[in-house]
């Protein structure tokens, strides 16, 4: 029974519910609740996440009361924190802030992405608590940071917003496809030049803060007649440019194959509608022969002149080294961190934090110290955790391995998987993919470690990189301790269905928990959400017969939702 | 001395004032995911009408022309 009044909803049966209940508790009870939050579980008169939020768009009812200290710290210390942070970012990387409102009313990605960035931080930090709410949001941070970073590199050189003036901005601009790893323009960022993904900003991060954006996208590429079969990201990136809807940032294009065959499908579509200087860099599938690594080695140099030849500026051995040098220190960072979670139960960062932080530092590479302040921020929460022996996800009933490639519409699936299950994701398969440092004592071995990282690309050592590799799923989940799979099951990515069976059988083979997640990459219309819970709900219960810590976590409607 | 200790006061009080409204105002905008339904219900359907109705270049007019920039290889 709801009383409607002036559009203001109050359920009543609800309210009296909650007073009843709270009566039941006791004074006690209650105080307790008030100062440090609901206990998690069911069992404990638990929080019932699912319903504080308003049903299909998921918008709070009122935000989740996480105890008097972590409120506060989630109200100053991460959504006004971030808002804040925000608008100075703009100050920060803009060389106009004017531009950067310019490009709101221009692009769609940029207006229905920017703006409703903390839900997105909502999703991924529900439920968390303590350690794991402040390391978590650190990594949301740096991501926001870096985000910001590349939409005023774009609009600082946009000749749209410019009456079509190429600045020098524009003159200083690398535009690359995003798979492209940043560090292959650190020669040039000495001398002011910028890179920038293609459609990191437009597609990837798109997908996961505002999942409606990229139907646009695909549509379009559809709209002119491509088949809809092929790989979602690949039509996503095409449909950018059918729609005209990518800054003109820059003198020069690169592109690559990236994952698989359908982008380079995309790459000629670019090369048509980017008309301009473009080099197209190959990433070898099947990379393991030394042979294959030497013709990428040469493909990397032929890049380098290219550039030189268009920038007439020469490569500067000493900015490429001293930014592998940070990047390298990143990754030695995050090797500390992965050791206290393969070891221990004192992680503080949760899945979907930990996939995003990594895949997005590791490909765009160093252009700033967003990074390295977030990674020095969780590392001493990280420290004080296992110093204290503070277990930030105590409720873990399994620590999961995530493997494959994920639902970017979905990817705060996890947060939802812990709050619901007590499925901990520990590591996933995209924070796993760069696992090297660079060397950095000669150019020869520079550039040999370059062409490896090149290579090892997003969704393409694990995925469609060989068997091999794929397989590495087996060893990793063994070192971080993981007692099960949640496997990834890109139902377009033709590479991945074709080894779905092989899995399956290892799966058996083994005796290992392992449940599949069916999604179409950034098409939230193909598998919804609420699919993917209910499959994992159907496992959870017929085949590891277990209970929900949060039964109003189940079964939602979330339809409408970004 | 004295009206200017009391002036300093006043001024302290008022700013006190305006610190705790302001915290207030803040906290509730943040509790009751304000922000998040002016978003939802207001702005993103606003942007959405302009991104729908804003004129496009058709790229699909434009020739492919292959040989309009070298081969760019350096063997």
């Amino acid at each position: 029974m709801a009383n409607e009044g002036k559009g203001v909803k109050i359920d009543v049966e609800k309210m009296q519910k909650k007073l009843a209940e709270m009566k039941a508790k006791g004074l006690k009870q209650n105080l307790r609740d008030f100062w440090y939050g609901k206990p998690h579980s069911a069992e404990e008169g638990g929080r019932r996440l699912g319903e504080i939020l308003e049903d299909k768009t998921q918008l709070y009812t009122h935000r989740e009361w996480r105890g008097v200290k972590d409120t506060l710290y989630y109200m100053y210390m991460i959504w006004g924190y971030n808002y804040l942070h925000m608008v100075t970012d703009i100050v920060k990387y803009s060389n106009n802030p004017v531009d950067f409102l310019k490009g709101t009313f221009r692009y769609r990605w940029m207006g229905q992405t920017y703006l409703p960035v903390l839900h997105w931080f909502d999703r991924g930090l529900q439920g968390m608590r303590g350690e794991a709410l402040r390391a978590s949001a650190w990594h949301y941070r740096a991501m926001v940071s870096a985000s910001i970073q590349q939409m005023c590199n774009f609009f600082n050189a946009d000749t749209r917003l410019h009456h079509g003036k190429e600045n020098e901005a524009y003159k200083h601009t690398f535009l690359a496809k995003e798979t492209t790893w940043g560090g292959l323009f650190y020669p040039w960022m000495d001398e002011g030049y910028r890179y920038v993904p293609m459609e990191m900003i437009p597609y990837f991060v798109t997908c996961h803060v505002n999942s409606h954006t990229v139907h646009n996208y695909i549509d379009a590429a559809q709209s002119i007649g491509l088949p809809g079969d092929p790989c979602p990201m690949c039509q996503a990136e095409a449909g950018l440019y059918v729609l005209d809807d990518v800054p003109d940032s820059s003198p020069l294009a690169i592109t690559c194959n990236e994952a698989c065959d359908g982008s380079v499908g995309t790459a000629i579509l670019q090369d048509w509608f980017i008309n301009k200087p473009l080099f197209a860099l190959p990433m070898p599938m099947q990379f393991d022969d030394p042979l294959v690594k030497k013709y990428c080695m040469k493909e990397i140099e032929e890049c380098w002149k290219f550039i030189e030849e268009q920038t007439g500026v020469p490569f500067d051995w000493e900015s490429m080294r001293k930014r592998l040098e940070k990047q390298n220190k990143l990754q030695r960072d995050e090797w500390e961190k992965w050791e206290v979670a393969a070891k221990t139960d004192y992680y503080p960062v949760n899945g979907v934090a930990q996939a995003l932080f990594r895949i997005f530092s590791s490909q765009y590479g160093i252009q700033g110290d967003f990074w390295d302040e977030a990674s020095e921020k969780v590392k001493k929460i990280m420290y004080r955790c296992v110093e204290k022996k503070i277990n930030s996800f105590p409720q873990t009933r399994h620590r999961v391995i995530a493997w494959s490639c994920a639902p970017l519409y979905y990817s705060n699936w996890c947060t939802w998987a812990y709050n619901c299950w007590g499925l901990n994701v520990i590591i996933n398969m995209d924070s796993l993919m760069f696992d090297m440092e660079i060397r950095t004592d000669s150019y020869e071995h520079m550039l040999e470690d370059v062409a490896t990282y090149h290579m090892l690309a997003p969704m393409r050592r694990m995925a469609v990189g060989g068997m091999h590799h794929i397989f590495e799923l087996w060893d990793y989940k063994e070192k971080f301790n993981c007692d099960m799979v949640a496997m990834y099951d890109q139902l377009q990515c033709k590479g991945m269905q074709g080894v779905h069976g092989l899995f399956e059988d290892e799966f058996r083979r083994r005796n290992i928990n392992a449940f599949w997640m069916p999604h179409a990459l950034p098409d939230s219309r193909t598998v919804s959400r609420a699919e993917i819970r209910s499959l994992i709900n159907d496992y959870m219960t017929t085949v590891m017969h277990e209970e929900p810590l949060d039964p109003s976590l189940l079964d939602f409607d979330d339809s409408m939702t970004w | 001395m004295k009206k200017l200790s009391k002036k300093f006061w006043k001024l302290i009080f008022k700013l006190l004032r305006v610190f705790i409204l302001a915290n207030i105002v803040l906290f509730i905008v943040f509790f009751f995911d304000l922000d998040g339904k002016l978003m939802f219900y207001v702005v993103e359907p606003f942007l959405k009408k302009r991104y729908d109705s804003m004129e496009r270049r058709d790229v699909l007019q434009e020739a492919y022309d292959l040989d309009k920039f070298p081969k760019y290889k350096y063997d």
